[in-house]
């Protein structure tokens, strides 16, 4: 089963600064530099830089792209946006999945508006082709043009409380840019044609997409670039951010940011079983008394008639001892009751009296000993409740863990970015 | 992986096993722990889980797992013996083993049940050998 993985632009540039790589979806990426530990650090106390351009990126066009979105994404992108859930608008960018007949997931995505008619769809690695696809597949009219940009863009985030400042420096008028950027929201092009292009450009005149996204629960920016300007703004941004002492970064420190924010890996999981009875109900276009939904879509009927899903609950232990995949998940009694999905290690957190704190807590205890916990997700048969007790057991050991509403506090993705500058 | 072999810490006292273990003798006794190689690969350790003291224990048995942040691996005994003595600090400091793998993130010491066992492991240039293979 070996077949070469694919390179980023910066495969060059992980080697020489002492990457362990691995594959990830058919990218051989970086796992960690000099240490996972200081590297998920360093999200929550200063920044964190990855190189993401292994995730693909689909552009979705035309007179009808709307209705062929509506048709195959899971959130309803004419009523997404804040409480009043207002239709989705140019410079806006959403989350949702796309399913199969069977409810189940092909990935998850954001879709990001650009202009009216003209849509971006970042995927998962190696799904470029799958979900153009997909697309296509559904596509009734020819009113829309699909576009796999898979390995024709270049994307890293930076991440962590001093990402608007490494942007303030790197950017050509970062006033202007930086105001205004909600959490899901975006501005610019990376198309140097495109009208947008003139939105966001860096200090050498380079044009970016700047998105107020990531994958970690912490404050930052996800940037698109043209693959050709890539090495160079990495560069940049690494220059920017070591007066912060920011870090490059894995994906081990992805992984475990992402499972302390309680957020899906593709494919991990979310996947081939029903996409409901999960921690990400918004990704969903339910409406207000949550027993429909607001539009049809691939996969809806079966998601409404899946009354034996499994439920997908996020959990957190009492150290950071781990189980290895495969692990069963056991009651009370020792039942076996389902499957863990995700099983990784929030570096920042840890259990003081009933509740858990993070390394930036500020109402932590004094006595507060913040070592890390195994924290993850498992999905089982019966509807568990926060606060619930269960084993997991793998071949080697078995340790107790606790079913959580939530993993890593005080996280700062939302937080608004005027504060942070 | 991060260190090429040419950066890697290989000591000529102590022996070394195909698992990554290493044993030193230290008068009767003989301590045990990981190479350089084995912490590199296993990336920031954030937990040791090792034997209870007088334990005996065969070569090759499991006698304790290392845990780092990507993933946790069994410890093997490199030769049999009792354990007279774990090395404690490790419980609050479990990256000693990353940073001194030699000394400060020692594991277990023991009395060897068969010296034997200790001469048949590889030195420094077997083991060196080894890696280049892999």
């Amino acid at each position: 089963m070996a077949s070469a993985s694919k390179k980023t632009r910066l495969h060059g540039w992980h080697t020489a600064h002492g990457a362990n790589m691995a594959d990830f979806g058919g990218y051989e990426m970086p796992l960690w530099y000099s240490s996972a530990k200081n590297e998920h650090l360093a999200v929550l106390t200063q920044a964190g830089i990855f190189d993401t351009s292994h995730m693909a990126t689909v552009l979705v066009s035309g007179a009808e792209a709307l209705d062929l979105l509506q048709i195959c994404f899971t959130n309803d992108l004419t009523a997404c946006i804040g409480k009043e859930k207002k239709p989705l608008f140019s410079g806006r960018c959403v989350y949702g999945a796309f399913l199969n007949e069977q409810g189940h997931v092909i990935d998850d995505a954001i879709v990001f508006q650009i202009d009216e008619g003209r849509y971006m769809v970042v995927v998962n690695a190696g799904m470029g082709p799958a979900i153009a696809g997909h697309l296509k597949a559904q596509q009734g009219g020819a009113g829309v043009q699909i576009t796999d940009l898979s390995d024709r863009l270049g994307k890293m985030d930076i991440q962590g409380p001093a990402a608007a400042k490494i942007m303030q420096k790197i950017l050509a008028s970062p006033d202007t840019v930086l105001d205004r950027m909600p959490y899901f929201s975006f501005k610019g092009h990376f198309d140097e044609t495109a009208p947008r292009a003139d939105a966001v450009r860096l200090t050498d005149g380079v044009p970016i997409l700047l998105s107020r996204t990531g994958y970690t629960g912490e404050f930052g920016f996800e940037i698109f670039v043209a693959p050709e300007h890539f090495v160079q703004l990495w560069e940049t941004a690494m220059a920017a951010g070591e007066e912060f002492n920011g870090l490059a970064c894995g994906l081990a420190a992805r992984d475990s940011l992402r499972a302390g924010a309680v957020l899906p890996l593709s494919h991990q999981d979310i996947g081939p079983w029903p996409f409901v009875r999960h921690p990400w109900p918004f990704a969903l276009p339910y409406t207000d008394d949550k027993t429909g939904f607001t539009k049809s879509f691939v996969g809806d009927r079966a998601l409404l008639s899946a009354s034996d899903a499994d439920y997908t609950l996020p959990f957190a232990g009492y150290d950071l001892r781990k189980v290895s995949l495969p692990a069963a998940v056991l009651d009370a009694d020792g039942k076996e009751i389902g499957a863990v999905l995700t099983c990784a290690t929030d570096m920042a957190v840890g259990r003081c009296g009933d509740a858990i704190f993070s390394i930036v807590s500020a109402d932590a205890p004094d006595d507060c000993k913040i070592k890390g916990l195994c924290c993850g997700f498992v999905k089982v048969g019966p509807q568990l409740s926060a606060g619930q007790e269960v084993t997991l057991k793998d071949a080697r050991r078995q340790i107790q863990v606790r079913i959580q509403e939530d993993i890593r506090p005080d996280r700062t993705a939302r937080v608004s970015l005027k504060k942070m500058l | 992986m991060a260190k090429e072999i040419s950066e890697l810490t290989l000591q000529d006292d102590v022996r070394y096993t195909e698992d990554h273990e290493w044993a030193r003798k230290e008068g009767g006794a003989v301590k045990i722990g990981i190479s350089d190689y084995a912490q590199d690969q296993l990336g920031d350790i954030v937990f040791v889980e090792l034997p209870e003291v007088d334990s005996e224990l065969e070569k090759g048995d499991e006698f304790g797992t290392v845990e780092s942040t990507k993933a946790v691996s069994e410890l093997y005994m490199p030769l049999g013996g009792k354990v007279v003595a774990v090395n404690e600090a490790l419980a609050d400091d479990p990256e000693q083993v990353n940073k001194d793998p030699y000394s400060g993130g020692w594991m277990v010491e023991i009395e060897p049940s068969d010296p034997a066992e200790f001469d048949a492991m590889m030195d420094k240039d077997a083991y060196l050998e080894m890696l280049k293979g892999l």
